[in-house]
């Protein structure tokens, strides 16, 4: 449903020197600098398929997504969704895609949601019938309905996004775009969220780009991720195989029973890795994979172990460190 | 984009105009009235200084008429909180949600200008009718339906005109100045500032070629009787042929701006 061949796009932004010479000199000569935001990336994204897209702030997440909902022009590249060329702009195009932006506002804020609703089943030509059905099932799963006629200005966050969601997928979009859509919200708001995009996407089965900075959402959301740095894709695969093709490392939380008798000396422990934490109630290591066994066997014979446990490490660490590695190599 | 979606956002923008009591209701009476206390001071006194009996073919008397129709139609074709709205959509990002829409951007723009219209709309019918009820002015029932046909013209074409300049946004991050121009420039040469008759003989002529009569002057002058259907018949066209070229710059600029446009954010 989502086809991408070597999208890139370049930004032009001015640079202006500080001070008030910065600021004269600039009203007569003003410098350009390219800024390569998305540089040469390709994907393809399948019907019912939520892909993540994980990167740092100005990795070039959100200009992809824009690329791809039609609103920004390529430098270079091809994209083809639902088979339309996005920055055509068709209304058949447009008729059946969404985009859900969660640091912008989509609702007219001034109006209760209801107003909202009628004029976008206007915008998208949603028969009444249609209209009637999936407006009754989106405010009743996300549990809205009491809501719809208070003025959007008046909701909290979190009913707020609820409504920009029932506002972008009134029409049944084929194809959906969230760009952080659980930005600011609580715990509680964040999972209804969650869980009411794994129900609808079980429902109509579209194709789904989502972005966040939340791992919960990805984890949670997405069997498959990109990773994207600087611009560029350094990884697109299963989001378990993140974790075996880059953690290179386990953690094993040994809890101990009460004890008469000292632990171990610590450079004993750190034989095996990194000690996380050394108390009387509890050991943890950080070990490499291939030592895993070797220290366990070692704490169970050593330690009053009352319980083991092995950990991979969290995925959002795992890519934290991913990005880290690859920062410092860069430098 | 179909007249009933057209109705149907320019219906929304009207309620949303509406839930701001405070402002629909200063904009209604101070708007108007601020406006016409000062232009009757400085007439009268203009008058009476110079003695003159009639400037521009105006005696003091029909030149107050006059003011008080291109103040009430101005109010109409300007319009009051519209003036950057695109250049802000543009500039803050707003723009995304609209180029997500399977539908014209500048046509949702209008519809929504058209929308706001209700209460400088009322403005006209109650200061106006109050001014021919307690005045000498008389109003034909064909100079009114001439009139409305012109704002309607006039009203459209300033949009036309405003638009490009707007999206000068996709290249500036302040648009405001070439706003305060277009603003100044219609003002002057659309009979705003003065009856157009006050112009030297060539500056009229030329003016007659331009868009901006046609925004303020033809439809105030035909509703006070200063002109009739001959005159206003070629100005009506001349304004519809403006729409159709500027209409098609807007097309050029838009497609070009298009090209630049970062929606905020990478």
């Amino acid at each position: 449903m989502i086809r991408v061949r070597s999208l890139s796009k370049t930004y032009y932004v001015h640079k202006k020197a500080p001070g008030l010479m910065g600021s004269v000199r600039s009203l007569f000569v003003r410098k350009k600098t390219p800024k390569d935001a998305v540089k040469a990336v390709s994907l393809d994204v399948a019907e019912g398929e939520i892909l993540g897209l994980v990167g740092p702030n100005g990795a070039g997440k959100t200009t992809l997504v824009k690329m791809l909902a039609g609103i920004i022009f390529p430098t270079s590249g091809e994209a083809s969704v639902l088979g339309h060329t996005p920055w055509e702009r068709d209304n058949e195009f447009r008729r059946q895609i969404a985009l859900i932006m969660g640091q912008k506002a989509q609702l007219w804020w001034d109006l209760p949601a209801a107003d909202c609703f009628l004029l976008l089943k206007e915008i998208y030509r949603i028969p009444d019938e249609k209209y009637a059905e999936n407006l009754e099932y989106l405010s009743t799963v996300l549990d809205v309905k009491k809501d719809l006629n208070v003025q959007v200005r008046r909701l909290s966050l979190g009913e707020r996004m609820k409504m920009e969601l029932i506002a972008a997928l009134l029409h049944e979009p084929r194809v959906v775009f969230l760009d952080e859509p659980t930005i600011g919200l609580d715990l509680t708001a964040q999972r209804a969220i969650r869980d009411f995009i794994l129900e609808y996407r079980e429902r109509h089965k579209p194709a789904m780009i989502l972005t966040s900075h939340y791992m919960e959402d990805i984890e949670r959301l997405c069997k498959r991720i990109v990773i994207i740095q600087d611009g560029a894709f350094i990884y697109d695969g299963q989001l378990d195989d993140v974790v075996k093709t880059y953690a290179k490392r386990k953690v094993i939380t040994a809890h101990l029973r009460k004890q008469d008798g000292s632990l171990p000396e610590r450079r004993e422990l750190e034989r095996f890795g990194e000690v996380l934490e050394e108390t009387d109630l509890q050991v943890r290591l950080s070990v490499e994979r291939p030592r895993v066994a070797e220290a366990s066997g070692y704490l169970l014979e050593n330690l009053p172990v009352a319980d083991l446990a092995i950990d991979e490490t969290d995925v959002g660490t795992i890519i934290e460190q991913i990005f880290q590695e690859r920062r410092e190599q860069a430098e | 984009m179909t007249p009933r979606l057209f109705l149907r956002i320019a219906g929304v923008e009207a309620r949303r105009r509406m839930s701001y009591r405070a402002d629909f209701w200063l904009n209604l009476v101070v708007g108007f009235a601020a406006k016409f206390g000062l232009l009757y001071f400085v007439w009268t006194a203009m008058f009476r200084e110079s003695g003159a009996a009639t400037m521009g073919g105006y005696t003091l008397d029909s030149m107050l008429v006059y003011y008080v129709a291109v103040l009430l139609v101005s109010q109409i074709i300007i319009g009051a909180g519209f003036e950057s709205e695109v250049a802000t959509d543009i500039y803050e990002g707003g723009l995304n949600r609209y180029l997500v829409f399977p539908t014209s951007y500048f046509w949702f723009k209008y519809a929504q200008r058209v929308g706001m219209l209700l209460p400088v709309v009322l403005q006209f019918f109650v200061f106006g009718g109050l001014f021919v009820l307690f005045s000498d002015a008389t109003i034909s029932l064909s100079g009114l339906v001439m009139c409305v046909v012109a704002i309607a013209v006039g009203h459209l074409l300033f949009f036309t005109m405003s638009f490009p300049l707007q999206n000068v946004a996709f290249w500036a991050d302040n648009v405001w100045s070439l706003q305060v121009a277009l603003r100044l420039t219609t003002s002057l040469l659309g009979g705003l500032m003065f009856p157009v008759t006050l112009f030297p003989d060539w500056l009229q002529a030329v003016n007659a070629w331009l868009p901006f009569h046609v925004l303020f002057g033809v439809p105030a002058e035909v509703l006070v009787g200063k002109i009739g259907f001959a005159e206003w018949l070629p100005a009506v066209a001349l304004g519809i042929a403006w729409i159709i070229a500027v209409g098609l710059l807007d097309r050029v600029v838009w497609r070009r701006g298009n090209l630049q446009y970062s929606g905020i954010g990478i």
